[in-house]
């Protein structure tokens, strides 16, 4: 018989992308190697992270284990890093995770896995039997007393996984977490319903990735690569007209209750990039959608587009100064300037304010681990220290993204980035319009 | 605690391709699984064809063996180094015997010590006994074997179909167009009959193809693609102009705004000295927004898009820049991709992940300044007459990324330019 593995190609790429693309490595095949545990050992141990398929009649069940199998008859002392994951067999193929902890003992008669308490789950390899526990069988979405025979076991190594326990929770859950972003955002409300809608800003030096950041988001909600805003990488701005970008929920879903503003690029020199003087018509609510700005003449008054009697939801509520993470430590002096002219229109208005730093490279590391704040390592980055200083604002207030613009799929850990950015904007929105004087 | 195989990338790419497009997956290394023949018989018995391969400080010495299941195997022996493969065919042997003493070919791994007979010095080059560091076996697959081409099948299916009952953005235009711009021989229109050929179920040549200095599409076409099995058009039109060219006989710069705003009728003939006018005949006055193009995609050759000219890279930015202007998203597809450095068949189906293509769109990212996330390889037909499934996803999997960024283009259209769309 050959040695195949019984995983459907589609089953594999969903791992794939689960875990980060792994490649699944056969390394024990029970039709095949024998069906009993000293086999599967003597081709398992000391083999790394690995991953064991159990094939139900209806479903697929998967343990991934990070750390080496143990030789027969030793146990693991601590808790080992495990998750468990289900597919089902239909035309949907969905798939299920739960990341718990487990110790993992073997015997010549069954793999057991222990997990707090009295709960634990067998793989019994003379009768073809796998007992799992009502918990996890509730966790996964099984079906009720799914314990029964099943007709294959494979054990494949994991290659190209990080060698971390906390990367693999993080990525379980990264998908859930993202979810509860999406939702929120969705259901999101500006404060007390003064404006039907929060307008956000995007303002900064020409390349910083203002319209990619717009392109990110919009791909996130849409489910697939938006490339709407066309970027580029020429020195000058590719953005040259305002733009009033709405976002919908899906692909033909609402819109959402926020739009991105998006602007020409501030450039160093006098008459390059975006007047300084258009800002305070920008802020107010003057400019109108796809106005084509001029570096050397600001909108006036007596333009035929220009808008004389905005009402707040035309206004600017949160301004976003993006940057390329990259660029912060060469700053130069004269964008430095510009910058404070900047913030002292946006300071006139009283706007909230925030920092974006894009093309951060370690998009997994930016996080703790249960993704409610930035990690401490982070937080030393001394780009995002430049930030604070630059512009007075806290580092709460300063947020690191990855927009997409190399990868060609979608990854949950960099839409929690981006959606955390924006659910942040929101919120400094809120204060906003909180601080506003009666009317 | 990961283990992973000492090979680079393009070392068992190498050794995958020479013993027949095969993929590898790593069953023993004697650094982590104790350098004993135990060790490596308890985990490499009975896997299917194996090879074992053992570094030495200069070159690496491997063992094939093709078939597990008789008792006596013959086993190719080669030496590797650099990119050079010698080989030897000996036996047959007791798999089990090579890891202990026999008269040929033994590696002793508790000593890291393998002895090669004399007999086959001429053809591999070394003999005697030789010292070794490390020793690794891998279980020897089929890269596309039956299975992952089954998930292919389906993958193609799932695109045609997707396309088929595809729908542009608010129903603004029935059919999205698509215009292919590149320099001559890039293979605009080869991508043009594969996908003809894919929606008809055969090869198919239409659009003819050519090296003529000048380029054999010298007039404009917008093609309509019939679906084969309902003889139904389907909704995007593919249109194909004069190749670019770095000297005066290419595509007139000065024609492209009028390409992209649809001025121009099927079949105008293109003068390469100067563009087409308000005053021509065929000239279309007053163009709907479906007359429009609403994606354009630069088609390069993978082999030679590094090798642009200056001058053609300058008229390519220019192009660009008058896209930007004129909204319309733009996407780069790379053709001939199987042509690339260590590509075959197999790889196609999971293109992005092989070396040779990542290092090839971050140089087309660096030199024209695309975002990578814009580039999509393909492999045009231009041979065979039959289909293959993993040529097929390639290009209609880059079809539906050209539809979806027209999508794009038209949802940010103002919408007074939506209006001349009410019939």
């Amino acid at each position: 018989m050959a040695v195949t593995t019984k995983l459907t190609w589609k089953e594999e790429r969903s791992l794939q992308k689960l875990l980060g693309n792994i490649s699944l490595r056969l390394l024990y095949k029970s039709s095949v190697h024998g069906n009993n545990i000293q086999n599967m050992n003597n081709k398992c141990i000391g083999q790394g992270p690995t991953i064991t398929m159990i094939y139900l009649p209806e479903y697929t069940f998967g343990i991934f284990i990070l750390g080496h199998y143990p030789e027969m008859g030793k146990n693991f002392k601590e808790p080992n890093n495990s998750f468990f994951f289900s597919f089902r067999k239909n035309e949907t193929m969905k798939m299920t995770t739960a990341f718990l902890n487990s110790t993992l003992k073997i015997t010549s008669e069954e793999l057991r896995f222990d997990f707090a308490e009295f709960w634990s789950l067998h793989i019994l390899s003379r009768n073809k039997n796998i007992c799992i526990p009502k918990f996890l069988e509730e966790e996964l979405g099984l079906p009720s007393d799914l314990s029964c025979r099943y007709s294959e076991c494979e054990v494949f190594r994991v290659e190209g996984i990080k060698d971390d326990a906390g990367y693999i929770s993080r990525i379980t859950e990264a998908t859930q977490h993202r979810n509860s972003l999406l939702e929120d955002l969705r259901d999101y409300k500006p404060y007390a319903d003064l404006v039907s809608e929060i307008r956000i800003l995007l303002l900064g030096p020409v390349g910083s990735g203002k319209s990619s950041f717009f392109n990110s988001v919009k791909s996130i909600f849409q489910g697939r690569l938006s490339r709407q805003a066309i970027v580029g990488s020429d020195i000058t701005s590719i953005t040259e007209q305002y733009r009033i970008y709405s976002i919908k929920y899906g692909i033909d879903g609402e819109s959402l209750p926020f739009k991105l503003c998006d602007s020409m690029g501030l450039g160093e020199k006098e008459g390059v990039g975006l007047c300084v003087d258009d800002i305070p018509h920008i802020l107010k609510g003057c400019v109108p959608d796809r106005y084509q700005f001029s570096p050397h003449k600001p909108i006036t008054p007596k333009h035929p587009a220009f808008i004389t009697s905005p009402s707040l939801k035309d206004g600017i509520h949160c301004v976003a100064y993006v940057f390329d993470i990259n660029s912060m430590d060469n700053l130069s002096f004269e964008m430095r300037a510009k910058l404070i002219q900047v913030q002292k229109e946006v300071l006139n208005h009283g706007v909230a304010q925030v920092a974006l730093l894009t093309k951060v490279k370690n998009s997994n590391e930016v996080l703790e681990n249960n993704f409610s704040k930035m990690s401490k390592s982070m937080i030393s980055q001394s780009q995002i220290i430049i930030a604070s200083e630059l512009l007075g604002i806290p580092v709460s207030k300063i947020f690191v993204v990855e927009n997409y613009a190399s990868e060609q799929e979608m990854d949950p850990v960099k839409d929690i980035l981006i959606l955390s950015a924006l659910k942040q904007m929101l919120r400094a929105a809120d204060d906003f319009l909180e601080d506003l004087p009666l009317e | 605690m990961a283990v992973t195989t000492c090979l680079t990338w393009m070392q068992e790419k190498v050794l995958q391709n020479y013993f027949g497009e095969k993929q590898f997956s790593l069953l023993y290394k004697a650094s982590v699984h104790d350098f004993s023949s135990k060790g490596l018989l308890e985990r490499c018995s009975n896997q299917g064809p194996t090879i074992t391969v053992i570094y030495t400080g200069d070159y690496i010495v491997g063992a094939y063996a093709q078939n597990d299941k008789e008792e006596y195997v013959f086993i190719t022996l080669f030496v590797f180094q650099e990119t050079e493969i010698s080989e030897c065919k000996i036996g047959p042997f007791q798999l089990s015997m090579v890891f202990q003493d026999n008269c040929k070919f033994c590696v002793n791994l508790e000593k890291k010590r393998m002895y090669i007979s004399p007999e086959t010095k001429e053809k591999l080059g070394v003999c005697g006994y030789i010292s070794f560091q490390e020793c690794e076996v891998f279980r020897c697959e089929d890269l596309l074997d039956k299975r992952r081409m089954e998930g292919v099948i389906e993958l193609k299916d799932k695109l045609l179909s997707a396309i088929r009952t595809y729908k542009p953005y608010g129903d603004l235009v029935h059919q999205t167009r698509i215009l292919l711009l590149g320099p001559i021989g890039a293979g605009k229109s080869s991508f043009l009959n594969s996908v003809k050929s894919i929606f008809r179920g055969h090869v198919t040549n239409q659009a003819l193809v050519g090296s003529y200095t000048c380029g054999t599409s010298d007039k404009y076409r917008t093609y309509f693609i019939n679906d084969g099995k309902n003889a139904d058009t389907l909704p995007f039109i593919l249109c194909d102009s004069l190749g670019l060219s770095e000297t005066e006989e290419g595509l007139c710069m000065g024609d492209i705004p009028y390409i992209l705003k649809g001025h121009i009728p099927d079949r105008y003939k293109f003068d390469c000295t100067k563009p087409i006018t308000p005053g021509h005949d065929n000239y279309i006055g007053s163009p709907l927004l479906k007359d429009r193009i609403h994606c354009v995609a630069f088609v390069f050759n993978a082999n030679s898009v590094e090798h642009l000219s200056k001058e053609m890279v300058s008229k390519i930015k220019r192009i660009q820049r008058e896209l930007i202007k004129c909204g319309v998203v733009h996407v780069v597809l790379l053709t001939h991709v199987d042509t690339l450095d260590m590509i075959m068949k197999g790889d196609l189906v999971d293109i992005y992940s092989c070396l040779p293509v990542k290092l090839k769109l971050e140089a087309v990212h660096r030199e024209l300044g695309f975002p990578p996330s814009n580039i999509f390889v393909v492999r045009n037909y231009t041979s065979e007459w039959e289909l293959e499934p993993v040529v097929d996803v390639l290009v209609l999997s880059a079809l539906r990324q050209m539809l979806w960024a027209a999508d794009d283009f038209l949802e940010d259209l103002p919408f007074e330019e939506t209006d001349r769309c009410v019939w």
